[in-house]
This record gives C-alpha cells, structure tokens and sequence, in this order.
C-alpha cells in the first residue's frame, strides 16, 4: 500500500518566510478581488484608491505609519513572550491599560519640564502594560496556567475597568453623551516629525532594534530560547525557565503598554474605548505571519497599518472597510500554509 | 487437548533502519506465568505491542487457540482477550476507579461490579474506595488498577510489561502473589517481562529470552535453568578490555559520600549509602540496568538535583550547597542520558545547542556576539567531526550520532577535570560508538576523571579501570577491572549477589 507522510526537511530557506509571507500576500488579494467582483466592484480600481489613499502622500503615508505603531509595538511585545514560546493573546488589554496607567499619571502627579513629564507618561505606559500581564505571569509560572487563557481574559477585564473609568470616577462632563475621560494637556502631546508622523515612530523604531537586540543578540535572548525549547534542558544548563518566562511576559506587556500611551499621547488624546481598534489583536497576526521577528514585524506592522487607513477611506465609493480585514486575515492564513510546505516535504512511502 | 493458547512464528519487524524483532518464536500455556527476559532494547516491548494489536508486523503469523489471526488491530486483539499493561500507565487519571476499570465497552462485571471490585481488591491486597481518583492513588495502586482493568475487559491473556519496575520490594512480592492466584483460580496466561533474575525465578514457570531482536532461548523450564545461563543468554558473551588501561593517574577528582536520595512523591529512598571516588586519569563504570537510580546520581553529582544528604566533593571543594554553573565553573562536564530533551533542546538552533555549557563564560557573553559563538561552533564542528547543515538548523534535524557528538563536544572541549558520562552510546550505530569511545579515552589520557554510567557491559568492560554495579539505589559490587569476572557483573546487574 502507498501513503503519503510528512518529513520535516533538514534545512529551510533563510527566507522561506519572507517568501510565505509574500506568496500569502498575494493569495489575500486574489480572495480580496473575489469578493469586491462578487460585490460588482472592479478590484484594481479599489487596490490602487486604496494604494493612493494609503502611501500616496505625505499626510495618507503618515497616517498609515501612526496606525502602525501600535502594531509593531504590540507585535514586538508578542515576539519577546513568544521566545519562552508563550503566547500573549492580552495585547489588547495591555494596550488599554498602558494609556489607563498614562491617564492616571497624569491626573495625579505635575512636572515642570513637559518634555521630562512626556518620558515618565510612557513609562507609565510601559508599565501599565506589564501590570496587565501580571495575574497571568504570575499564574504561569507558579500555578502553570494557560497563559493563553488568561492573556485572553484579562482583554475582557480590562476592557470592564475603561468602561467603568469613563463612565465613572474620570468621565469627562465636557464630552456629553460619549464616555470619555477629560483631554490630557496640549504640553504632553508627542510631537510629530512630519506630516501627521507622530514621534512615536522614532519610539517604533528604537524598540524595534531594542526587541531584536533581545531576542537574538543578547545572553537572556539565549535562555528565553533554552527555556522554551525544553525546561529540562534549562535546568541542566542551570538557567531558571521559570524566572525568564516570567520576565519575558513583563517587558512583552510593556511594549503593547507603550502602544497604548503613544495612542493616548499623539492619537486620541484622553482615555476611551477609541485607544485601540483592535490593534492587540492584529498585532498577533503581524507576528505570526513574520515568524516572530522584529524587522519582519516592521515592515508588516507598516504595511498593515496603510491596509487599515486604505480600508477605511475606500469606505467613500461603497466599499466595506472589512475587505483591509479580511486581506489582514487571509494573508496570515495564506503564509501559515506556505510556510508548512517550506517546513515539511509530503513524500510517497511504503505503509510499514 | 490443545497444546498452547497462543503462538506466534517467525514474527518481524523493524522501525526504519532498526530490526526491533527477527523471526521471533514465542508460545503461551494456558494458566501459566512466563517470564520475557531481555535487555532494554532486546525488542520485548515490541513484541508484546504486536501481540495486542497496536503494531503490525512485516512477517509472520499469530494463532490463538490453534487459529490463525489475519491481522490484529487494539480492537480484535482485546475480543481475543489480550490485554496488556503497557511501561507507562495508561489510566485516565482525572477518573475514578470505577469509571477507569468499566470504561472498556468488553466490560463484564457490569452489572455486578461491587462484588467483582470486592473480589479483585481481595486478591490484590488492595482497599481503597472505588469512587477514589487514580491522580490519588500510590504508584503501587495505580498498577494494580492498570492490571485489574485486563480482568474487567475478559482478558485471559495478560501481557505485564515491566510492571515491577515501577514497585517497591514488598509490592513487588504482593504481585507475586495476587498474579499466582489469577493463574490458579482464573486460569489466566500471564507474561512477565522483567530485568530482574530473582522476580523471573519467584514468578515463572517458564522462561523466554531475547537479545537484540532475536529469541535467544525458548520455552525453557525456570526451575532448571541457572541463573549463570540466564545472563549469558541475555548479555552474550563479552570481550574482555582492549583498550591500554596503563595510563598513570593522578589526584582524587571527584569524591561522592555518602550519598541518600529519597523521592518526594513515593516517599522512596531511590539511593542509599552511595561512596566512590574518582582518580585524575581513571574512569569508573556504573553497570546496572537503568532505573536503579542511576540518573538520579548523576544528577546529584551535577548539581540538578538539590534536594539530597551527603557530600559532593569536586577538586577538593565541597560543592554541596552549590548549584549547577558553579560546578560547572570547576570545570565539570555532565553528558546525561536524555540526550534530546536534557542535553540537548529541541526546537532550538544547533548554535544555541552548542553554547549551553559554555554561555555565561566571558568568552562568549555576556552581548553573545554572533561572530564569536559562530566560531566556537565551528570549532566544535572541526575538532569533533559533527555533519550538521548549518548552523540555524533545528537539532533534531541532526542524526543520532551528530547530535551526541556536538553534546559531547561541547561538554569536553573545554578539557573538564570530571566527566558525568550516561549512556553516551545508547542507540548509536558502531562507528559513532567507537568515535565516542575514542573521546573518552583521549579525555582520561589528558588527566580527566571520568564516571561512565551504562547498562552496555562491552561498553563498561572496554573503557573502565573500576567497575561498580548498582541495584535498587545501592552499590551491591565493587571491582577492578583486570580481576572482574563479567559472568558476576551480570548476575549482580540482576540482583543475585552471592
Ligand atoms: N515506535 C518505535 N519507533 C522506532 N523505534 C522503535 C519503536 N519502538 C521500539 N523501537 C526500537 O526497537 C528496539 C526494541 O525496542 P523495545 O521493544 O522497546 O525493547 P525493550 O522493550 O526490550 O526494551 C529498540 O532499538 C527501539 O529503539
Ligand atoms: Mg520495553
């Protein structure tokens, strides 16, 4: 009798993923132009109003650059917990809790100089990032929780706690009937570079490095690599698994808490359920569909980011603004399956 | 009259390049308990795998009760009633142990389980409740479980793979018993695969042997069989030392005293009373077959394991307090058993591999430059001749051989004045074990002090100046080596100490 099996191949292409990447890419806007010719809409049209909207000028492409921040940064976040191969599904959270923790900083504490005032907001973000994955770090590591559930629950907890912020003890008399926390000062504002570019992507970029530094130059970056490949050969190697997973999970939940504080301070500019889009969530696909690496997080982040604000206009000729979603989805999908045939080869074989 | 239940001829089998069972013999007596003696990796688990339907063999055929069997699957095999308890447990543990023994659909107690349940626990000694969770009961009770669970599924022929291995002494003696009445009362066929000498002579009528996939001896009476024989069928015959032992020796390197280990959740002692010494320059052989604490030796000397009483002395410092690094900072060397998995980490880089032990050194960290652990590997690759594709391919990509010798490499290339050796050679093809003997050997001419822990008594009596034999946790035999008789060695490895 014949059967197919699967072999892992013994060595895959350097760029097998940039090339699953790529293949997936195309794959999405060939299941994108299904759907805009079942909806009777020519895709080209739509893909280059969408390029044009997109990356076409300075102030569409510093749209798209901002919408990426939050992104890369979460997606960073995701690529450090994921070296002690541990998922953080709580980016989202994280997110909301970052810009919670800048609010909160802000309302009770005052700095002469805003630039220096500027510096501890973000890391009051960064912090409230890694209070939110706290509970489930800690779970983790004693108790040998599913991080992916708790991660996960603590979106909704989180989400609970802004709800009853901004409709409580901070909502914003001024903002009517909408649930909003008051606007923090013009004088925290982060300042652009150009166009709308907000600072924070000089902050995306340093952190970029800072992630790759960690993960793949740095002695913790090794052990984060041990631990997750097998926690008998950390102790053997006398490296404590438990206490990096730990310290992974924190600095990953600081990178989506800086998200949230970059929105909060060049974005939305006081606390409400607009702080993040679902970017926690997206920031997962960017991540994965870049096998966790930073710069590959970069320039997908980015390219998400100009799908998003191109989804969003191309609302104006009667498009749904799904379609950047379901490319975003697709791709992923599209670079898992590829990258399984760069992974494994499908050989005919005698059943033993 | 028929003269056997069941009976299997010419049976083969192989998993890729490895022949686990050539053209086996094997035949069972209604109502009688059989002894399968066999070293680890004689194939005894495969064949009994084969019997209950979970592996298919390439070659020949099955007959129970004189008809022969197209092919077995799981399903078939227990309608024949064959069961088996298989090395590891299999119960659902997060079940009670009512759910456990009438979960099978054969079941046939079930409507007079109570006193069915009563029964059993009678003749097992046991007396736990059955609405009990297996996750709460002793390792002893889980087994007795595990077997009664056969006797609720109707199997008459009970294939027992190792199940002593697991049991202290005196459990092991109540098995004994429980498994006389079965065969009595019951008539049930029994098979008991064991390394242990004294439990195939206490338990069995009749005896099997097999070596290297092969069934070395048939049906043989235990009460007239020697237990001499029995080794020499189950070992071969072995060739004494070719290596040049003349090498001089130097200082005390490592000193073990009196080591006690107990385990936390059996509350049994694994080691007991364990001393030896090691000279610069000499390597000491631990023969025993392994689970007699082996591990956990090694594991204690190399600082993995905290929780114990005794001294270790490395270079003349007590270490005993300390942890792994600062062992490893006085330069011990720990090759262990579980090559993927301890030594080695699977889903990780060979570069990561090749660095563990040598990582925290200045030399490498603490930035760990690319260009620096780049060229450590490679120097590994050359000194030790290791095929790998490159550097950023995932370990277990690597064949068996490279992937002990990148361990071994890594371990010696910084000249350790200990060595922690456990069965480097396990499941290597011949070349790599000689480039690995051939390791060793030059790492004691350059004056390390070597323990080599295997169950491989070519092995043992190729490289070894002294020899001691572990069993349950103890030294049970000490000896040099131009004295040492292998015949004693192996009886000894098998718990006869005369
Ligand atoms: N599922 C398997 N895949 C590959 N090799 C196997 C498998 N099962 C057993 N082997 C190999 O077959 C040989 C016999 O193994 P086994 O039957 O488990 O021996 P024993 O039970 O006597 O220790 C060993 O070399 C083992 O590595
Ligand atoms: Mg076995």
């Amino acid at each position: 009798m014949n059967n197919l099996k699967l072999f892992k191949r013994q060595t895959v292409n350097e760029l097998s993923t940039f090339y699953s990447f790529l293949i997936g890419f195309i794959i999405a806007i060939i299941i994108g132009s299904i759907i805009l010719l079942i909806q009777d809409k020519n895709p080209i049209d739509t893909f280059s109003l969408m390029l044009r909207l997109s990356v076409g000028s300075i102030k569409s492409l510093s749209s798209s650059l901002n919408k990426a921040i939050p992104l890369i940064l979460a997606g960073l976040g995701i690529s450090i917990i994921n070296s002690v191969k541990l998922w953080n599904i709580g980016a989202e959270g994280q997110i909301f809790l970052g810009a919670i923790a800048v609010n909160f900083i802000y309302i009770n504490t005052q700095f002469n100089s805003p630039s220096f005032h500027i510096l501890v907001l973000l890391l009051a973000g960064f912090v409230g990032g890694s209070v939110c994955i706290l509970i489930p770090a800690i779970t983790k590591v004693v108790f040998g929780v599913n991080e992916i559930i708790t991660t996960l629950l603590t979106n909704y907890i989180v989400f609970g706690v802004t709800i009853y912020l901004i409709n409580g003890p901070w909502k914003d008399p001024k903002s009517l009937n909408f649930p909003a926390a008051a606007y923090v000062g013009e004088e925290v504002f982060l300042p652009t570079i150009f166009g709308k570019l907000s600072f924070g992507f000089l902050i995306c970029i340093l952190f970029t490095f800072l992630a790759h530094y960690l993960k793949n130059k740095s002695v913790f970056g090794f052990e984060m690599r041990i631990a997750g490949g097998s926690a008998m050969t950390a102790v053997y190697a006398g490296i404590n698994a438990k206490q990096k997973a730990f310290i992974a999970m924190l600095i990953g939940g600081g990178f989506a808490g800086l998200a949230g504080a970059i929105e909060l301070l060049s974005q939305t500019h006081r606390v409400s359920t607009g702080i993040s889009q679902g970017f926690g969530y997206t920031a997962i696909i960017v991540a994965a569909i870049t096998g966790m690496r930073p710069f590959g997080i970069f320039l997908v982040g980015s390219l998400f980011g100009a799908l998003s604000i191109g989804g969003s206009v191309i609302q104006t000729i009667g498009v749904s603004t799904y379609i950047a979603d379901i490319i975003q989805a697709s791709t992923l999908f599209g670079a898992l399956i590829i990258q399984f045939f760069f992974n494994y080869q499908i050989k005919r074989v005698d059943d033993d | 009259m028929k003269k056997y239940i069941l009976e299997v001829k010419n049976i083969s089998k192989s998993f890729g390049n490895v022949k686990a069972l050539e053209d086996v013999n094997f035949y069972l007596q209604k109502g009688k308990i059989h002894g399968l003696l066999g070293e680890n990796g004689a194939g005894k688990s495969s064949l009994m795998n084969i019997l209950s339907g979970i592996y298919q063999p390439e070659k020949g055929s099955i007959f129970i009760n004189d008809i022969k069997q197209k092919s077995l699957d799981p399903e078939s095999a227990s309608e024949l009633g064959i069961g088996m308890v298989h090395q590891e447990f299999r119960l659902i543990e997060s079940f009670s142990i009512k759910d456990n023994l009438t979960l099978s659909k054969a079941n046939i107690y079930k409507d007079n389980f109570k006193e069915a349940y009563e029964k059993y626990c009678e003749i097992f000694s046991l007396s736990v409740s059955p609405e009990k969770l297996i996750a709460q009961l002793s390792v002893g009770e889980k087994q007795k479980i595990e077997i009664m669970k056969l006797i609720f599924k109707n199997s008459n022929i009970m294939l027992l793979d190792e199940p002593t291995a697991v049991l202290t002494p005196q459990e092991t003696d109540q098995l004994r018993i429980s498994l006389e009445r079965l065969s009595e009362e019951d008539e049930k066929t029994i098979v008991l695969i064991s390394h242990k000498l004294k439990e195939i002579r206490d338990f069995t009528e009749k005896v099997f042997v097999m070596k290297n996939g092969k069934m070395v001896a048939e049906d043989l009476s235990t009460v007239n069989v020697t237990d001499d024989n029995l080794v020499e069928l189950m070992m071969g015959r072995i060739q004494k030392s070719i290596i040049d032992k003349s090498n001089k020796t130097g200082d005390t390197k490592l000193s073990v005293e009196s080591i006690e280990y107990i385990d936390k959740v059996s509350n049994y002692k694994i080691l007991e009373d364990i001393n030896l010494e090691i000279k610069a320059g000499e390597i000491l052989g631990i023969a025993g077959v392994s689970g007699n604490g082996q591990v956990e030796l090694a594991n204690i000397i190399s600082g993995i394991e905290s929780d114990y009483s005794g001294k270790i002395i490395i270079n003349n410092k007590d270490v005993s307090q300390k942890g792994v690094k600062s062992r490893k900072k006085l330069n011990l060397s720990y090759i262990p058993e579980n090559r993927l998995g301890v030594g080695l980490a699977p889903g990780v880089s060979v570069l990561d591999n090749s660095i563990v032990r040598d990582y925290f050194k200045t030399r490498l960290g603490p930035h760990l430059s690319r260009s620096k652990t780049e060229t450590y590997l490679e120097s590994l690759i050359k000194k030790f001749s290791i095929k790998a594709p490159n550097s950023k391919a995932e370990i277990s990509t690597l064949s068996g051989g490279n992937m002990q010798k990148l361990l071994m490499g890594r371990e010696l290339v910084s000249n350790p004045e200990v060595i922690i050796a456990s069965q480097p050679t396990r499941g290597l093809d011949v070349n790599a074990v000689e480039a690995i003997h051939t390791l060793l050997v030059d790492q004691r001419d350059m004056g390390s002090a070597i323990l080599l822990i295997s169950e491989d008594l070519d092995e043992l009596f190729k490289l070894s100046n002294r020899l001691h034999v572990m069993y349950e946790g103890k030294i049970v035999k000490s000896l040099d080596i131009d004295t040492a008789d292998i015949n004693n060695v192996g009886l000894a490895m098998a718990g006869v100490i005369e």
